[in-house]
């Protein structure tokens, strides 16, 4: 049985270039939800299943760092597994987005394998 | 290895693995005049590199990048190819961001935005040192521009 996903980025176009990379990649999604910013995500995690969550960090309204400090106060959402995909790749961004729960990060650009050798041991 | 170079290399990465499109450079130059039937893709630099990165991409092959970025047929200028030119100089200023600054955290970026005209002028009003590099994709030229601030 697939796993659902949740792709979080203010890009429509980067959320349908990630989509296509799961794809690609073999990752066996039942659902891809997609959400534009923290806030559209955190009420996707509310109201559905999610299994794990992709997000870019540099977005309007809710940034990622601040999508994971809100998620990590919800006990319910809390555990949902969480891996950055964005441009900001600094050690200090980074470290920042794994000391708020975030198992990792992949860099864009990025190519179907990448994402599949992140990605593939939690499937 | 000079920005120059690597902006080059970053540019190329960014198109071979993301758009799935090789691209070559055609020239590099010091300036270039008004931008006809253009939609530019920019995000700016703040900290202490400050400055913006500029996207240059005549509409015809805004619209062939954008077709060959979402394996799609876009025959129109529209919201799909601002985003996905926003999303390039998204890409390419998080690049620079890593060029400038190793440890990311002295140099903030914008949020991306686009302009589109028949016709407009990129300058800065600051003193400020330019990098252009004009591409090729094979169905059209565009360029990418780093202003920083002297």
């Amino acid at each position: 049985m697939g796993k659902n996903v949740l792709l979080v980025d203010d890009s429509s176009t980067m959320r349908k270039i990630v989509g296509r990379s799961l794809r690609q990649a073999g990752l066996d999604f039942d659902n891809i939800f997609e959400a534009a910013d923290g806030i559209e995500a955190l009420e996707v995690l509310e109201n559905e299943h999610v299994d794990i969550v992709l997000s870019d960090i540099n977005m309007p309204n809710m940034d990622g760092i601040s999508f994971l400090r809100e998620k990590q106060s919800r006990d319910n959402v809390k555990d949902i597994p969480v891996f950055m995909i964005s441009t900001e790749t600094g050690d200090d961004i980074i470290g920042e987005a794994k000391s708020l729960g975030a198992l990792g990060a992949i860099k864009k650009p990025f190519t179907p394998d990448k994402v599949n050798e992140v990605l593939g041991p939690l499937m | 290895m000079e920005i120059e170079d690597k902006i080059i290399d970053a540019t190329k990465e960014i198109f071979s693995s993301m758009v799935m499109m090789e691209i070559e450079v055609k020239e590099v130059m010091e300036d270039h005049g008004p931008l006809t039937d253009t939609i530019t893709g920019l995000i700016g630099l703040a900290g202490t590199h400050k400055g913006v990165l500029g996207i240059h991409t005549p509409y015809h092959v805004a619209m062939a990048i954008t077709s060959s970025f979402l394996g799609m047929d876009v025959d129109e200028i529209n919201e799909d190819v601002h985003d996905a030119v926003g999303e390039l100089a998204n890409m390419l200023g998080g690049n620079v961001k890593s060029i400038l600054s190793e440890k990311g955290r002295d140099i903030d970026l914008s949020l991306p935005s686009t302009i589109a005209g028949s016709q407009y002028n990129f300058q800065s009003d600051k003193q400020v040192e330019k990098i252009i590099i004009r591409f090729d994709t094979g169905q059209g030229d565009f360029m990418v521009e780093l202003d920083l601030e002297k």
